[in-house]
């Protein structure tokens, strides 16, 4: 039989067989396009830091960050899929209130959050925003930083892999998966929940070149959406680019915050010179006289000064982040200024910037508090807070 | 005949192109230069956050952190002449929290030399001290807020000290920069009549402020090392803390309280102390 008209039976056989090889060659070389998705660059505020703690091996990306932006708001991240087990990053971190719980949640009333099954969570919730631009360390105590070496965790169940690492903003998807105070789950089932979407392969093949899903993607493309989210433009930012004014209340404010013999805040919180607000250090603010928290700054430096002290949060948009301290304790601005005029007490743990310590506080006039609370509110940034690109995407139905 | 001409011209070209790429070698030759920061109390090393050091007032006291920039830093050879350092800024910032900023690797390429000092500036001159200059951390933290003056702090020293009849130490805060000039006081007297002790420069005026006055200071420590052709030399600086607090100023925390920054008549006096402050040796 000849197969092929005009062509020897032995020729025939010889095309036959190299053809899939001839095709399959054809396909390797034409087909099969290379991986770019689309990078990402930050665009930094006037003032702002240039340096940006960004992981080489999680550089950012259009598709990235639009994956991390679903993930951050798909409560099946709990791996569980009943309406009363949704739990997500957004579940805690509200962009109303600069993406922490704030005082008015409805689901963690007073802002006190607790895990899916019930568990409290040891700390406050901190705020996201302009977490890109801090390298000195994440989390009240500081935990998560790049020279953290730990893997895994025994107490959780997570075996000590390089992915569960406690290096940077990717480590806090898979522990808040893991925590029984937070999302109590399984990674596995997590992973699986979030496969089973169709809506997702496309996503992690236009973010990471295969629809291979797992927990490091996952956890990847969370941080990129995070690091995605900058605060710059709060009447302070636009005072600062000569945009706008403040008015003589903000600026006596501004003053007292700025000056050793006023409320001398700046130490630890920034201001002109550093817009984030935060020195992102660690300091006992003198609140109490006992420091037994097994969670302290303490309980990761292991030396003693660092008893009973904490990251100093940064102040942007400080008027939606109440309830204020790390638990919790001061419901509003006035309770918290109030304090450091006040009510702060000299232990030996007390950080030496806490001059005003040995009086008590700072000892501000009425005026002088109003003033400063003015000034405060100056670093509200309702842009932030509304920015459309850092809500929930409008096709995302699963989110609690 | 010809030939031998050109043989000779061609030699001479030789002989004078490998006399001068000598001499360029020797003129031309570069090695590097490695600065140390040591912080040491009474020739001891500097033990921090422990109550276990006594100044010259009689102040029982503690060292917490200390951070400082030291600007303009020049290398003068023997015959007088500064190579100033500018490959990293004209700046270099160090942490006792930080021990990387604690060994500054200079990027320079400097003359191979002898040498007999260093020289540099502690803090800033005015024309460096540009306020945001430093937009990351941890130089931004330095910021000196603006109604103070702006730019940056000097140097922020954090300690405490055990006032009398106490048993929990009381924080002090050394930090060294731009002073002001208020209304109505003693400095505000001083500087009208153009007397004052520093050779200040008043530049402006806000709320009660009259004006500032720029604390910095030079510091010339005679050194005698060599830099050599692709040879790092190693030079260590010390601060030698207890001498903020002495000579010719007593500094006793019990009058002068825990914060400086607005108080200029204290500037004043942590300059004049910090003259002898540093030393410095081949290490």
């Amino acid at each position: 039989m000849n197969l092929i008209p005009g062509i020897k039976r032995k020729s025939a056989w010889i095309l036959l067989i190299l053809f899939p090889f001839l095709m399959s060659c054809h396909k390797d070389t034409e087909v099969t396009p290379a991986f770019k998705p689309t990078l990402y660059t930050i665009q930094i505020p006037k003032f702002f830091p240039t340096k940006l703690n960004i992981p080489d091996d999680n550089p950012m990306t259009v598709e990235g960050i639009r994956l991390g932006r679903y993930l951050f708001y798909d409560g099946r991240l709990s791996g569980r899929t009943h309406p009363d087990s949704l739990m997500s990053c957004s579940s805690c971190h509200t962009q109303s209130s600069a993406f922490e719980p704030g005082i008015n949640n409805t689901r963690f009333p007073g802002g006190k959050t607790f895990g899916l099954t019930g568990i409290a969570t040891p700390h406050y919730a901190l705020p996201l925003m302009n977490l890109v631009f801090n390298s000195n360390g994440y989390l009240w105590n500081g935990m998560i930083h790049s020279s953290n070496t730990k893997l895994g965790n025994t107490a959780y169940g997570i075996p000590a892999l390089p992915q569960y690492n406690y290096k940077n903003l990717e480590s806090l998807v898979w522990m808040a998966i893991a925590a029984p105070h937070e999302i109590n789950g399984s990674i596995e089932k997590t992973v699986q929940l979030i496969g089973s979407d169709p809506m997702y392969p496309p996503m992690f093949k236009a973010a990471f070149g295969t629809s291979e899903i797992n927990i490091d993607r996952i956890s990847k493309a969370i941080a990129q959406f995070v690091r995605t989210l900058i605060s710059s433009n709060s009447k302070f930012d636009k005072y600062l680019r000569g945009e706008s004014s403040l008015t003589p209340e903000e600026l006596m404010g501004y003053n007292l915050f700025t000056t050793e013999e006023g409320a001398d805040c700046f130490h630890c919180h920034g201001g002109g010179g550093n817009p984030l607000f935060s020195t992102y250090l660690f300091y006992n603010n003198g609140k109490d006289t006992q420091f037994n928290d097994p969670r302290d700054r303490f309980s990761i430096t292991q030396n003693p000064v660092d008893k009973g002290a904490y990251k100093a949060p940064s102040l942007r948009n400080i008027e939606f982040t109440a309830p204020y301290m790390h638990d919790g304790r001061f419901k509003n601005l006035d309770e918290v200024i109030d304090f450091y005029s006040e009510g702060v007490i000299l232990t030996q743990y007390t950080s030496p910037l806490m001059h005003h310590a040995q009086n008590q506080g700072a000892q501000l006039t009425p005026t002088e508090k109003q003033q400063l609370k003015a000034f405060l509110k100056t670093l509200s940034d309702q842009q932030f807070i509304t920015d459309t690109s850092f809500s929930k995407p409008s096709d995302l139905n699963w989110q609690k | 005949m010809k030939l031998k001409s050109a043989f000779s011209a061609c030699l001479f070209f030789l002989i004078v192109l490998a006399l001068f790429s000598c001499k360029n070698d020797q003129e031309e030759s570069f090695g590097k230069f490695q600065l140390k920061f040591a912080h040491k109390v009474n020739g001891n090393e500097l033990k921090c956050d422990t109550l276990v050091y006594t100044n010259a007032a009689g102040n029982q006291y503690m060292v917490n952190d200390i951070q400082y920039f030291i600007s303009d830093i020049d290398l003068i050879n023997n015959e007088g002449q500064a190579y100033r350092l500018k490959a990293d800024g004209f700046a270099h910032y160090a942490d006792t929290d930080i021990p990387s900023t604690l060994i500054w690797n200079v990027k320079d390429q400097i003359p191979s030399d002898n040498y007999k000092a260093i020289r540099f500036v502690f803090g800033f001159t005015p024309e460096h001290n540009i306020s945001n200059q430093y937009p990351n951390q941890p130089e931004s933290d330095m910021f000196w807020p603006e109604s103070l003056g702006g730019g940056y702090h000097y140097m922020k020293l954090n300690g405490k000290w055990l006032k009398p009849g106490e048993t929990i130490p009381t924080p002090f805060n050394f930090h060294l920069g731009i002073g002001q000039v208020y209304s109505g006081t003693k400095e505000a007297e001083i500087a009208k009549s153009s007397k004052w002790p520093c050779g200040s420069i008043i530049t402006k005026s806000k709320n009660d402020v009259l004006g500032f006055v720029h604390n910095q200071f030079t510091v010339n420590l005679p050194v005698s090392f060599l830099i050599t052709k692709d040879n790092t030399t190693s030079l260590e600086l010390v601060m030698n803390v207890e001498s903020w607090f002495e000579t010719p100023n007593i500094w006793n925390h019990n009058t002068i309280g825990s914060s400086i920054m607005q108080n200029q008549q204290a500037q004043i006096w942590a300059k004049e102390n910090g003259q002898d402050v540093f030393s410095i040796s081949a290490k």
